[in-house]
């Protein structure tokens, strides 16, 4: 940073608490739009060139060569076994990326790993997205000609597709229908559920679950989302890549340049919620706890999302944060596309505390970034989030607003008990939730079907 | 540096080789769970003994890198969901290196909640804030690189395995040894006539330490052991 410009950001950061500070009439007179704070901007027109695929050997600076090693043990009990994957789409979506990358590391391992997308019309989409909902605990009134459409396009599907590989990995209810095909080889037939199964529609879990008590096992991502079933039942975590572009180490010097970007000031503490625009991340609880917190500690909030372009509600809650925000210039509201995974990690290594307020959630792989950062993070007890914040020992568990305003201004104030925190919670990270520990679950998984030791 | 050739135990004799190996687990969930300390407890002596070894002495493993304030999950539950901190304290207070076989340790967490649940009757069927899953898990043993041939080479492999090798050597091995102690004591008692050493690496305090300070203690012990 150039000395001129600290001292012109430090002045205008001046400007902008006194001008909080003063009346509320003084405020609109002075405060610029959020988009129009960033100075030299960008442009996202396209994304970014794909980063090129990891290797196994690059994981080991982050877990330790004996990590690797065991790995290379347990995939060598495979060797020469084949699994298919099968899901739904190449790619968007968690699914697709996190086949992206374990693919290519089960290869290196030589476990011969192929993937197959299922094909289908909009009618089957339409359907499944239908039944995606409705086992979320969505209303829905399972109609024949919905079963009817979801099974012909799994049969479709069963006859285009060869089944031949040792092990057939099946991910998601869309083609769960599949397991019609299992011969009475030994082979082995997983299905690998990655949504949540808590509180599904009766009619639809009714209609899938015969099928599911064919496979062999079952993986859920959280032991909430699991259900009674006569299979065995196993826990995988959904993981990060380290190496990724929103996880990788990345240069100071960028992530000063982004936040100059934004207008954040680095010299004040910083508060961050990146997340969707969406009403279960409770954006604007967060801006209410932040104002609640900043009535003793001085801070700035950053709201890091995306999804307000192409989806309407989007759009919708954006207007709302917006407005929950105010002329408030110690808010930054980002809306940013997909592909700014670079400019995300950023943003959260630049903050003092990530919050992840959230009042619904899946896993919450936002709050997996934020810890492996080494970040002090607080966030909403639910979905699979308590499996990753253990409270007051990796991380801060909230139920309210007020809860979370009080923890931001607890970890404000006690910065050596938030950097135990940040760094239990990096380790926490390091031990379950990355990429290389997600390859171990599945190796082991295969191994323990293989020697036929799971019922 | 070639320290081994002061030990007078292994210029004495060939010593057995101390083969370094690890474990790797896959979680299961069971079918059990808990929305109530009456539950737990119902579930406690039904849950299958592999339920008891995750909650307690893998989850331990799972948290290695917490020095301070996290002993079992059933502890952890007591307080977290259902906030009870006299129980949790008498569920934290339970090592797990007392115990030589699960259905003792099973036991003893039985006995302590039935007996919290007799003074305090009214928070058996108090809802608890979150529901406890009782998971087990299959576990792999996977052998490493790292042989030790003489005390040197101890040193060096307890220097180079993952802390999960150390787990399952320190932690782990006695309810495979059904003794109140672990391999790496067992090597130095046992082929190094090392008795001292092998007493202060039992003394080491798992509980207010992460395995990597444990790793750590061990290293200074057998170093010590080598001048």
């Amino acid at each position: 940073m150039e000395p001129v410009e600290s001292q012109t950001r430090a002045e205008s950061t001046v400007a902008e608490r006194s001008s909080d500070q003063s009346t509320a009439s003084a405020a609109p007179a002075t405060s610029l739009p959020r988009v129009e704070r960033r100075r030299n901007p960008r442009t996202w027109e396209t994304p970014p060139a794909p980063v090129p695929p990891t290797h196994l050997d690059d994981y080991k600076a982050i877990v330790g060569a004996a990590e690797i090693d065991e790995l290379k043990f347990l995939a060598s009990t495979l060797k020469g076994r084949t699994v298919k994957m099968v899901n739904s789409t190449a790619v968007g979506g968690g699914v697709a990326e996190m086949l992206n990358q374990l693919v290519p590391l089960l290869k290196e391992l030589e476990v011969d790993t192929h993937w197959d997308v299922i094909t289908g019309g909009n009618d089957f989409f339409e359907v499944t997205k239908a039944f995606h909902n409705a086992l979320q605990g969505s209303e829905y009134n399972l109609t024949q000609h919905a079963r009817d459409i979801f099974l012909m396009h799994n049969e479709q599907n069963r006859q285009r597709i060869q089944f031949t590989e040792d092990f057939i990995v099946i991910h998601d209810p869309q083609p769960a229908a599949l397991i019609r095909e299992r011969q009475k080889s030994p082979q082995r037939w997983i299905w690998r559920c990655h949504i949540d199964l808590s509180n599904p529609n009766p009619d639809v879990w009714g209609f899938l679950r015969p099928f599911i008590e064919q496979y062999d096992a079952a993986i859920f991502s959280s032991q909430s989302f699991a259900r009674q079933l006569p299979i065995p039942q196993y826990l995988f975590y959904p993981c990060i890549d380290p190496l990724s572009e929103k996880n990788k180490e990345i240069d100071d010097s960028f992530v000063q340049q982004v936040c100059d970007e934004f207008g954040i000031d680095r010299s004040r503490p910083i508060v961050t919620q990146v997340s969707r625009f969406d009403r279960a991340k409770d954006p604007v609880g967060v801006i209410q706890a932040f104002k609640q917190a900043r009535k003793y500690v001085d801070c700035q909030l950053v709201m890091a999302g995306g999804g307000a372009t192409d989806d309407p509600e989007g759009s919708a809650v954006l207007k709302e944060v917006k407005e929950a925000a105010g002329d408030d210039r110690d808010i930054i509201i980002l809306d940013l596309p997909p592909w700014c995974a670079l400019e995300i990690n950023a943003l959260q290594r630049a903050s003092t505390i990530i919050v992840q307020k959230s009042i619904k959630e899946g896993f919450g792989l936002t709050v997996t970034e934020a810890l492996w950062k080494g970040k002090p993070t607080i966030a909403g007890a639910v979905g699979g989030i308590p499996n990753q914040i253990i409270h007051k020992l990796t991380g801060a568990l909230v139920h309210s607003v007020d809860g979370c305003a009080y923890q931001i201004r607890y970890l404000l104030t006690h910065p050596d008990f938030a950097k135990q925190l940040g760094q239990n919670g990096h380790e926490h990270v390091k031990e379950n939730f990355l990429m290389s520990t997600n390859v171990r679950r599945w190796l082991l998984l295969l191994r323990i079907l293989l020697a036929g030791v799971a019922k | 540096m070639t320290t081994t050739a002061t030990m007078p135990t292994q210029t004495r004799m060939k010593v057995k080789p101390f083969y370094f190996n690890t474990s790797a687990n896959l979680l299961r969930i069971t079918q059990q769970k808990a929305n109530s300390l009456s539950e737990l407890l119902a579930a406690l002596q039904e849950c299958p003994e592999g339920s008891i070894f995750q909650h307690t002495f893998r989850t331990l493993q799972e948290h290695h890198f917490i020095r301070e304030g996290f002993s079992n999950d059933f502890a952890h539950w007591a307080l977290s969901a259902c906030n009870e901190p006299s129980l949790a304290e008498g569920l934290a207070s339970v090592d797990v290196r007392e115990f030589t076989s699960v259905a003792d340790l099973r036991a003893r967490f039985v006995q302590i909640v039935e007996d919290f649940l007799q003074r305090v009757p009214a928070a058996g069927p108090r809802a608890a804030k979150e529901t406890f899953y009782f998971c087990s898990s299959n576990t792999v043993v996977i052998p490493t690189s790292f042989v030790a041939n003489s005390l040197y080479e101890f040193a060096e492999g307890l220097r180079g395995v993952s802390v999960h090798c150390i787990h399952h050597h320190f932690i782990e091995a006695r309810l495979r040894l059904k003794l109140m102690s672990n391999d790496f004591s067992q090597w130095l008692y046992e082929d190094l006539g090392l008795t001292e050493a092998a007493r202060q690496l039992n003394r080491i305090d798992i509980y207010t330490l992460t395995l990597e300070d444990v790793r750590e203690q061990i290293i200074r012990i057998v170093e010590r052991a080598l001048i």
